[in-house]
């Protein structure tokens, strides 16, 4: 059975059926929580949230508006993203914090040399901080865990392939915000670019990796 | 037909209802798929989804494409994971397909978003133990689902006492570390016990025990080498108890029965005992 079919049951409460779908979704539900959020343990919690709330909710589950699977990792995609934004606005205030402390007891001068010397180092630490594509693949893929064949993996493997043939500005901007959990807002600024610009990268991005895909689904 | 630009504007202001709110939204199908908007956006987009079924329809589509997206990402997960959320299925309440009407009269007073929640608590937790039951699957989900049923009753019934006990015992349930085991004799009397070595923490439940006769109470002790057993409380009936600051070394519990408010030591052999070292305590 497939979720389309699993989902429904799991709604009724029928716990084999909640096991097989764990089955089809943890791996994705896991893969692209830690995809977002890196860290392990964190993934592990937000994985398992996203899990449970799929138990509780799964009555929510609406056909008409999509697939089981569209559902279940809009649902985890979500949960990682807001966890990946509270933690950067929590270290922004830091930051902001930290500015003002200084600030205060610095002279004008001096905290404009500072600054100056901040922002450069912001702007390496971004570079530095959002590692290509397939860097991010290798590191979250490696280890003990990576075992898995079958089909899954194949079309995996294709879709990392097809990821591969956007321009480097699609790319960027569907992973910068995908994977990395950036706004579109973010992502512009990031990339220097105008919104509308963004959002077409994205579009076109998206476009190409479905006629890549072969479009099929 | 010629429009000057501003003249344009106002065709269009006047046909949408105003050109800010109409014309950004649909741009944002894909930020919106890619949940790449900020809040406000968020929503701002979600209700003119309700209005415009073309993004719906574009909305559905870009599912697609972030499913494959999501799906590029997949690692298997943690192995103990399956374990801790088939565990915590069993033992949690799920929200009913359409709410009950409520004879209470405090749904109304509450946020919409804890309505649910309290109905979903609300709902008879018997049926589910039965469920549970049924399933059959490992000694952890067995005991873990009578406990929780049996905890959800409670926070029906009574008040926050019985909510955080609730959730105390949630939280031993979901720690990383939480193992389960249980026993119980021919007369069908048993103990079972998730317990968590790095909390210190184990919620126990007894079971097939009975009253005890004469005013006497059953009482829960931890039992370890070396050591006069120490009290962990007294049992009432099958509520499940949470038994703190348990010592690592520690081999069994056991349950006897004591006169009535207990006793400073057993004073005869235990009903039931259970080894503690499948859940990682007595060494």
């Amino acid at each position: 059975m497939d979720a389309d079919e699993l989902l429904p049951l799991v709604a009724r409460g029928d716990q084999k059926a909640f096991e097989e779908l764990y089955g089809l979704v943890s791996g994705p539900v896991y893969g692209l929580v830690r995809r977002v959020l890196r860290d392990r343990e964190q993934s592990e919690e937000v994985a398992q949230e996203v899990l449970l709330e799929l138990w509780r909710t799964a009555a929510r589950f609406d056909p008409a508006r999509g697939t089981a699977l569209a559902w279940i990792l809009t649902l985890a995609h979500r949960r990682a993203v807001d966890r990946v934004r509270s933690a950067r606005a929590a270290g922004e205030r830091e930051r902001r914090e930290a500015e003002r402390a200084v600030r205060a007891e610095r002279t004008e001068r001096a905290v404009r040399a500072e600054r100056t010397e901040r922002t450069e180092r912001a702007e390496r630490a971004v570079r530095a901080e959002s590692p290509a594509l397939d860097q991010v693949a290798e590191e979250v893929g490696g280890g003990p865990e990576r075992e898995e064949t079958g089909e899954g993996g194949l079309e995996r493997e294709w879709v990392r392939r097809c990821l591969e043939r956007l321009t480097d500005l699609q790319h960027q901007a569907v992973t910068l915000a995908y994977y990395d959990g950036y706004t579109y807002r973010e992502v512009a600024r990031r990339l220097s670019l105008p919104l509308g610009t963004v959002k077409s990268r994205m579009r076109d991005g998206l476009t190409r990796l479905r006629d890549c895909m072969g479009a099929t689904a | 037909m010629r429009h000057t630009g501003a003249g344009l504007f106002a065709r269009i202001r006047q046909y949408a209802g105003g050109l800010r709110i109409v014309r950004t939204p649909h741009s944002l199908a894909v930020p919106y798929a890619l949940d790449a908007l900020d809040p406000d956006e968020t929503r701002r987009f979600e209700r003119h989804l309700e209005t415009c079924p073309r993004c719906t329809d574009e909305v559905r589509a870009l599912a697609a494409d972030t499913v494959r997206l999501a799906s590029a990402a997949s690692v298997p997960a943690p192995p103990d994971l399956r374990e801790r959320i088939l565990t915590a299925v069993r033992a949690t309440e799920q929200e009913a397909p359409e709410p009950e009407p409520e004879p209470g009269a405090d749904s109304s007073a509450r946020g919409g978003r804890d309505a649910p929640s309290r109905a979903r608590t609300r709902r008879r937790a018997g049926a589910r133990v039965l469920v549970a039951l049924a399933a059959s699957a490992t000694a952890l989900a067995l005991v873990a689902a009578g406990i929780l049923a049996f905890a959800l009753i409670r926070a029906d019934d009574r008040l926050d006492e019985e909510r955080a006990s609730a959730r105390e015992i949630a939280h031993v349930l979901a720690a990383p570390d939480a193992r389960a085991a249980d026993a119980r004799d021919a007369r069908g009397r048993g103990l079972g016990v998730v317990a968590s070595r790095s909390l210190r923490q184990a919620v126990v439940t007894a079971s097939g025990l009975g009253a005890p006769s004469g005013g006497r109470a059953h009482q829960l002790w931890e039992v370890r080498a070396g050591a006069p057993p120490r009290s962990l409380g007294l049992l009432d009936g099958e509520t499940p108890v949470v038994a703190d600051d348990l010592d690592a070394r520690a081999t069994s519990l056991a349950v006897t029965v004591e006169p009535a408010g207990g006793s400073g030591r057993p004073t005869t052999p235990p009903v039931v005992q259970l080894t503690l070292e499948s859940v990682g305590f007595g060494e």
